[in-house]
């Protein structure tokens, strides 16, 4: 389970505080860092958290607490009621929750995607090479990469991990999975060429900084509310 | 001022605030979790020998203020701003009228803004000719993102904000401070958006916009749209903090900023009294870029970098003369301690 906007999982980012499990009902209780963490974003985070559990093989019910957040009581009711956001808080404007996701699914990408980028590069993978590089040609092996062109010796480069995650979110976004299609392209699925690639990247590496950069906000905030009430 | 190896920085604090938020003014509950979300901030970032009992950042009063601004924490002259939430707070937060009583005892140290809603519409023009007319308000500070009865916030470019910005135009306010930070309710998530900024820039060339927080967590969005107007400046407030403990990230924001809007578009802000100025001061002077951040992103945070952005940069926004300016305040009694 991750936080929508920080792209991170919420076990590592300290957001549940605990899970216990009785006669198939689940009570979950999450700590945001603040009581005064965006509405919209509290609600995407409890729901995706029920939904996740309800498909855990003997839990039948889920009730998530959110803890001291001040819109707690209306987001739980929601939440473990089922009832979509727009229901639960009528007038919130702007985009819906699906469009708000597929901001931060777009941004998780380009994120995920600059890492990707950099240890390719550290690899020794030139523009050209980045950017004619097929799906099936990538895998991940043990804690590496590995890169197999056709009549080019086995490339072993960068973090698997890195690979694994870009994929993921490659394949959330839907674009072609195909071993032939190509493996960096942007985020509507077009291929990059090799001319644009450096302004694509210093593009990502913006959209990268913003997400870690706010993820050890969030994280500290987090432990200081902790450390204030005495629960650190 | 700030003295480095003889040479002397003028500083401009670009956000700073005089809040009360003691128990006393609390309207409600969220008065209380308001402030407290505020400590969590400012706990969490600023050194542990700088982190104040929770009770003196309720309420510090303008001499603890004018202390840790100007006497112990280097800051020459400072933007004040007003942030209202009577939902909130019965008097206030810091309302504009608060604001200007200790604006009222050091005029040439604090800049003052004011602020308007432009969902108050026509009600509000008068009342915002009022705030001009009866207040020193040289800047305003705009919360796009503020809840108000049914309305999750406003944009800068609804045709309401269009004439209050004709007007700040033809009144001579020319710097419009925009929050665009960290995403708390009720402030709503959408109206944080920055691209708001982008139509209000171009429309208005006249006006200078400073976005403050500059836009975290959407640097990207934020860095995209000032590469494309000249009139959007970055508030450092927010972004400064991580100085201490996340100071990688630091380092990554500052170099994206120089990256994309180089170092003339860059302003001071501690977001006093979540973060003094002193401390965060002293650790931007003693920072450098690691060689790892120079190298991959091409730009440089020398000691003229750190001048336009603690001072020089602010000045010309607001138009003021430095030399001018120094001579003045040297004889406004605040005996300024100079760091030994």
């Amino acid at each position: 389970m991750l936080d929508p906007e920080l792209d991170e999982p919420l076990l590592q980012l300290g957001f549940i505080r605990s899970l216990q499990v009785r006669d198939g009902h689940a009570h979950v209780a999450l700590q945001l860092p603040t009581s005064w963490c965006a509405v919209n974003f509290a609600y995407m985070m409890a729901k995706d958290v029920r939904r996740a559990l309800l498909t855990v093989e003997g839990i039948g019910e889920v009730s998530v607490r959110l803890g001291d957040h001040c819109a707690a009581a209306e987001i739980e009711a929601a939440v473990n009621a089922g009832k979509p956001f727009a229901q639960a808080f009528p007038g919130e404007g702007g985009h819906g929750l699906a469009a708000l996701r597929q901001i931060f699914l777009r941004k998780g990408f380009l994120s995920r995607q600059e890492r990707l980028l950099r240890e390719l590069r550290e690899a020794g993978c030139s523009a050209v090479v980045i950017c004619s590089l097929r799906l099936g040609e990538v895998t991940a092996e043990e804690d590496a990469f590995v890169i197999r062109r056709e009549g080019a010796a086995p490339l072993r480069g960068g973090s698997a991990d890195a690979l694994r995650r870009y994929l993921e979110r490659r394949s959330e976004l839907g674009l072609d999975p195909a071993a032939t299609a190509p493996l960096i392209v942007d985020p509507s699925g077009e291929p990059l060429l090799p001319e644009r690639i450096e302004t694509y990247y210093r593009d990502a590496r913006t959209a990268r900084v913003a997400l870690e950069a706010n993820g050890a906000f969030c994280r500290a905030v987090l432990a200081a509310n902790l450390r204030n009430h005495g629960e650190g | 001022m700030y003295s480095h190896d003889g040479q002397d920085i003028f500083v401009i604090d670009g956000h700073t605030h005089l809040w009360d938020a003691s128990p006393e003014n609390w309207n409600n509950k969220y008065g209380e979790s308001w402030i407290k979300c505020f400590y969590a901030f400012h706990s969490a970032l600023s050194p542990t020998e700088e982190v104040w009992p929770f009770d003196k950042f309720c309420r510090y009063g303008d001499e603890v203020l004018v202390n840790d601004l100007f006497r112990t924490g280097y800051v020459d002259m400072a933007i004040l701003n007003s942030t209202y939430l009577y939902e909130f707070y019965k008097n206030g937060f810091n309302s504009h009228v608060q604001n200007n009583v200790v604006k009222a005892k050091h005029p040439e140290r604090l800049i003052l803004c004011g602020s308007f809603d432009p969902r108050d519409e026509e009600a509000g023009i008068e009342a915002f000719q009022r705030m001009v007319a009866d207040y020193p308000i040289q800047g305003l500070k705009l919360y796009t993102a503020e809840w108000r009865g049914g309305s999750r916030g406003w944009r800068l470019n609804d045709p309401w904000a269009y004439k209050y910005l004709s007007l700040c135009r033809d009144l001579g306010i020319k710097n419009i401070h925009v929050h665009k930070g960290p995403t708390v309710y009720p402030l709503s998530a959408d109206a944080f958006d920055v691209r708001d900024v982008d139509y209000a820039a171009t429309d208005f060339p006249e006006l200078n916009f400073i976005v403050e927080h500059v836009g975290l967590p959407r640097l990207d969005d934020f860095c995209w749209i000032a590469t494309q107007e000249a009139n959007v400046y970055a508030g450092l407030s927010v972004a400064m903090a991580f100085i201490h403990l996340r100071p990688k990230y630091f380092a990554e924001i500052i170099a994206n900023l120089l990256f994309w809007l180089g170092p003339d578009k860059l302003c001071f802000g501690s977001d006093y009294a979540i973060w003094s100025p002193k401390w965060l001061i002293d650790k931007f002077i003693a920072f450098e870029l690691p060689d790892d951040i120079k190298q991959e992103y091409h730009v440089d945070l020398t000691l003229d970098t750190k001048r336009k952005i603690l001072g020089e940069n602010a000045a010309r926004l607001y138009g003021v003369d430095i030399a001018a300016q120094t001579a003045k305040l040297t004889r406004d009694g605040i005996a300024v301690e100079r760091p030994g």
